[in-house]
């Protein structure tokens, strides 16, 4: 299990995701749309996963970093860079705010504030509708053209997308495996031991917010220059949703699980939409399916088969004396 | 009373190290009281923990003594009274805040990191000491060297290295009850405190656990909870009876011994150890 729990192969996966994508899609916006999705359900994970925080509060996140792009870049012709840096400041303070004032409950209340949080931002930007177009949500986004490369083409938007989307990932695959990432670990195992070992748990799970929150804001802004537009259901309760379900169906325990999450929803989203309109019944099925039978979601899958083929395979008299050694050598590492 | 004479040289070779002489008592409460709702668990008990001593705290089940550790290491508020630590008020310091001025402690039931490595487990109570390092998210896991070694150390200490690698959920119980009290030697802790370290060891880990308590002395101030007299009575300097959250009595271990009330708490006979 340690082999393919190993963050540098997920990175491989992750780049080899970003190459193959283009080769068996015909859609540029599906393409992109996984990578950015991807984003934002590492980010997810990052809280659900790594900390243990059900944030249903992702959609504010990502609905601010839509209407930052859509207002900086209609209204002021912002650079994109600079644009891209202010949806992460702005994401990351929000999240700040959102998770500083929800941390204060501890389960089941926690989840009812971050999905309180998510009404209340939805009606904020409902009711502010000169500033985001309420209903209408703003039109015309356009797509970057930075220094003379013109990614305004939907494939050219997509490798855009996918640098961004590997130095992001390859960010927080190193945050997972830094000291931060396994204080994280730890608060989700057991808070009250991490705290009496010294650690001040509620700033550990601000800076988790504000890392989610920076990432899915630019997950956000890079989704409405995407589709050109920052819609209302950007920030509506139903994103959060769809964020949390792709994480719940890729796994928790790892970031290249969550791309996988985004991945399989997407595609069947777009298979089963093209079969049957009423294909979200259908995503409802498979749902309970996870819930039920698969509950580390599709990662979890792929170690079970994973371990059952290498067990068959490593089949040998002394394998019973094999594991404890092969344990002790991973001291070091662990 | 060969124990006191030990006692009285270690005190003499800690006030040689700490440059200006430090205060004698090293944690110190009055009248603490906590309440679980309209239920007083601590009622109005004053300790007094000499610097470098080994102080014990005894009593029947439900006296109280783990709710008086809750406080004494932030975990739970006093609802009235106060904690000194070296002469400093910490009634109202947050748990985690108290480590830094070095408070540690080991649970009654065994509070790990289940999933990660015994390892993990040890260097993360080490970086307890320093958390604010452990906020940056590019900083490795080695960056922490000193913290790295400690593990080593704690875990050569209490004969965990060749499971190092071991997910702390996967160890024998006793093995987990020794990775318990690691957790809280990890921090360097100036006081520690052990909630029934030996609860549930076998007898070889009782008696290593007795030595490492005893060991301890030399550079801690030890307080710990324990239902086996033998060790009571044979490494503490004071110990101290609990009752219906109340302090009951306090000396040297003949002196409790002796004391009648005591033998009446304990109906008589459970004090039998000797007294080296
Ligand atoms: N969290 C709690 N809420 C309410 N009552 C508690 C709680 N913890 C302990 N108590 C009660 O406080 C008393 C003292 O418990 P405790 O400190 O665990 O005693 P001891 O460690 O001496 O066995 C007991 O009567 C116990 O039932
Ligand atoms: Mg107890």
């Amino acid at each position: 299990m340690k082999t393919i729990n190993n963050p540098i192969f997920h990175f491989f996966l992750a780049a080899l995701t970003v190459v193959c994508l283009p080769l068996f899609l015909r859609s540029g916006v599906l393409a992109s749309e996984i990578l950015i999705f991807g984003l934002a359900v590492a980010a997810c994970n990052l809280l659900l996963g790594f900390t243990g925080l059900l944030s249903f509060g992702q959609g504010i996140f990502f609905g601010v970093g839509s209407y930052v792009a859509g207002i900086l870049l209609t209204r002021y012709q912002i650079p994109v860079p600079l644009m891209l840096l202010l949806s992460v400041v702005l994401g990351a303070l929000i999240a700040v705010a959102v998770g500083w004032l929800s941390i204060r409950r501890q389960g089941v209340y926690f989840v009812m504030l971050t999905l309180a949080f998510s009404q209340f931002f939805f009606f904020l930007a409902y009711s502010f509708s000169g500033l985001t177009g309420g209903d209408n949500g703003i039109l015309d986004v356009p797509r970057p053209v930075i220094a003379g490369f013109d990614f305004t083409n939907l494939w050219s938007y997509y490798w855009f997308v996918a640098v961004i989307f590997l130095a992001v990932f390859a960010l927080m695959l190193r945050t997972t495996q830094s000291t931060f990432g396994r204080t994280l670990s730890a608060i989700r195992e057991n808070e009250a031991r991490a705290s009496a070992v010294g650690f001040p748990v509620r700033a550990f799970k601000i800076a988790a917010f504000a890392i989610s929150g920076a990432v899915t804001a630019l997950a956000g802004a890079l989704h409405a220059m995407l589709i050109g537009v920052a819609p209302l259901s950007s920030i509506e309760y139903h994103t959060s949703e769809i964020i949390l379900i792709m994480t719940i169906i890729g796994g928790s325990g790892n970031l290249f699980a969550s791309l996988l999450g985004a991945g399989t929803y997407m595609l069947l989203a777009d298979v089963l939409s093209t079969i049957w309109p009423r294909w979200l019944l259908l995503l409802g099925v498979a749902l309970i399916v996870v819930a039920l039978f698969m509950q580390r979601g599709l990662w979890g899958l792929i170690e079970t088969l994973v371990s059952h083929i290498t067990a068959t395979s490593k089949r040998t008299p002394n394998a019973a004396t094999e594991r404890p050694l092969h344990r002790q050598a991973d001291g070091g590492k662990a | 009373m060969s124990i006191h004479n030990e006692a009285l040289k270690r005190s003499g070779h800690s006030s040689g190290k700490h440059a200006p002489a430090p205060h004698p008592v090293a944690l110190e409460t009055s009248e603490l009281t906590v309440a679980y709702g309209s239920f007083l668990a601590v009622r109005g008990v004053s300790l007094s923990v000499r610097r470098n001593s080994i102080h014990s705290i005894i009593g029947p089940n439900g006296a109280g003594k783990t709710t008086l550790f809750h406080a004494l290491t932030g975990r739970v508020r006093p609802s009235a009274g106060s904690i000194r630590l070296d002469d400093k008020d910490i009634s109202h310091t947050r748990d985690d805040d108290r480590v830094r001025l070095g408070i540690a402690r080991s649970f009654q039931v065994t509070s790990l990191f289940p999933n990660l490595s015994v390892q993990e487990n040890l260097r993360l109570a080490s970086q307890g000491r320093t958390p604010w390092q452990a906020l940056a998210p590019w900083r490795s896991i080695n960056h922490n060297k000193e913290a790295m070694a400690t593990a080593g150390e704690v875990m050569e200490r209490l004969s965990l290295t060749q499971v190092a690698g071991r997910a702390a959920g996967e160890l024998s119980h006793g093995q987990q009850r020794r990775l318990e009290v690691g957790m809280a030697l990890a921090a360097r802790p100036r006081v520690i405190l052990m909630d029934e370290p030996t609860s549930g060891m076998g007898v070889d880990d009782i008696e290593a656990m007795k030595e490492l308590i005893r060991s301890l002395a030399a550079d801690h101030t030890v307080i710990f909870v324990e239902h086996n007299m033998g060790i009571v009575m044979n490494i503490s300097d004071t110990v101290t009876v609990m009752r219906a959250g109340q302090k009951l009595v306090e000396g040297t271990p003949a002196e409790i011994r002796d004391d009648p009330e005591v033998r009446r708490a304990y109906l008589g006979n459970m004090i039998t150890g000797d007294i080296a």
